[in-house]
């Protein structure tokens, strides 16, 4: 196998994209262990001071699937490199990805279906 | 040469189109990249992309099961309360999640110094690949670990694939959770064993003698595939 085919693609950097790239790689993982601990400390925090009962919840679970999107987008754009490569590759990358928002919708829905079909069935 | 240089330019159909046979040939024969990056990059990509579909379908069949059984659902911060370590008596504290957001940190640093060797690649330094590569390794290998441990207190719990825990109580969720967390860790091992074979490549100056470390880069991308979809799975198990 042949590991070592030859290549397109800009692979030697100079010292400007050097010194650029170790900064943006600090930057990032201080914004991911922020976020971290940001939702970590509010997952923890609605669970033990909550007095609504769960009422809520389901705005602190958008958040934090807003927080996940944020530490996703960082690490494809910047530790993936994606944002720096063409459009059309970051296109094909990211336009499957279309279909998982059907299907978390479809499934959640079909989800709560079965729940309540239990609850006819254990009516009769 | 002209042809060439458009090509290179990645216009080639719109600039070549009527300037002759030769640039239409040179177009259809391949070996031109439309996105300017290697071959094996774009199948790495590939693969990762229909690897997220393996793991989204697992995580929406998860997403399905919860909202069949949603009274019934075990809160996160109750099954995961513990620290499972039985050193300094830290598994007598009640800490939720703190061993979790510990395994997390473990990644996200990996994938720091993971980003690092890329880029030490990218100036030809072997050394420095090899050291951001160490690690790297050392992460996924206290991840794995971490893992261990906490799989094993949760199973002397009463939570396995085919039972629940007084705290669990619905089976579907431990069988979920090592089915999931159980792929996430075979995706780590075999990083592990990747970064390995990668780190002794380099200090053996396999991509010196090449003349490039794209081979760093490609394996990077898959690094940090396994730090995404933990993100994921933690939030999925953990934060929701």
């Amino acid at each position: 196998m042949n590991f070592d085919e030859p290549v397109q693609g800009h692979l030697h950097w100079d010292d400007n994209e050097y010194s650029f790239g170790k900064k943006e790689a600090v930057r990032t993982i201080a914004i991911l262990s922020v976020v971290t601990v940001v939702e970590v400390g509010i997952a923890i925090s609605y669970d033990a001071f909550s007095t609504d009962g769960g009422k809520y919840k389901w705005g602190i679970s958008l958040l934090m699937a807003i927080f996940s999107v944020i530490k996703v987008i960082f690490i494809m754009g910047t530790f993936m490199h994606l944002k720096h490569e063409k459009k059309g590759f970051i296109l094909t990358c990211l336009l499957p990805f279309l279909f998982l928002i059907w299907a978390i919708i479809a499934f959640t829905f079909e989800g709560s279906s079965w729940e309540m079909m239990r609850g006819w069935l254990n009516a009769f | 040469m002209a042809a060439e240089a458009t090509l290179h330019h990645g216009h080639g159909t719109e600039n070549t189109a009527g300037h002759g046979h030769q640039d239409d040939k040179d177009l259809w024969q391949g070996g031109h990249s439309p996105f300017r990056i290697g071959y094996g990059k774009v199948m790495m990509w590939y693969f990762l992309i229909s690897d997220t579909f393996t793991f989204a379908s697992f995580l929406i069949a998860y997403a399905a099961e919860r909202f069949a059984n949603s009274a019934a659902w075990p809160k996160a911060a109750e099954v995961f309360s513990s620290i499972p370590v039985h050193a300094f008596g830290l598994d007598k504290l009640h800490a939720p999640l703190v061993f979790v957001s510990f395994m997390t940190f473990l990644l996200i640093l990996s994938s720091y110094t993971m980003v690092r060797a890329v880029q030490e690649g990218y100036r030809m330094n072997k050394w420095g690949v090899v050291a951001f590569l160490v690690p790297t390794i050392i992460c996924g290998i206290m991840f794995l670990g971490c893992q261990y441990l906490e799989w094993t207190h949760l199973i002397r719990e009463g939570m396995t694939p085919t039972s629940a825990s007084s705290l669990t109580k619905v089976i579907l969720f431990g069988n979920l959770f090592f089915v999931i967390t159980g792929f996430h860790g075979m995706h780590v091992l075999g990083g592990v064993v990747l970064n390995t074979w990668l780190a002794v490549s380099a200090a053996n100056g396999r991509f010196d003698k090449v003349g490039h470390y794209e081979m760093v880069e490609k394996l990077g991308l898959y690094w940090h595939f396994v730090d995404l979809v933990w993100v994921y799975v933690f939030l999925c198990f953990y934060l929701l």
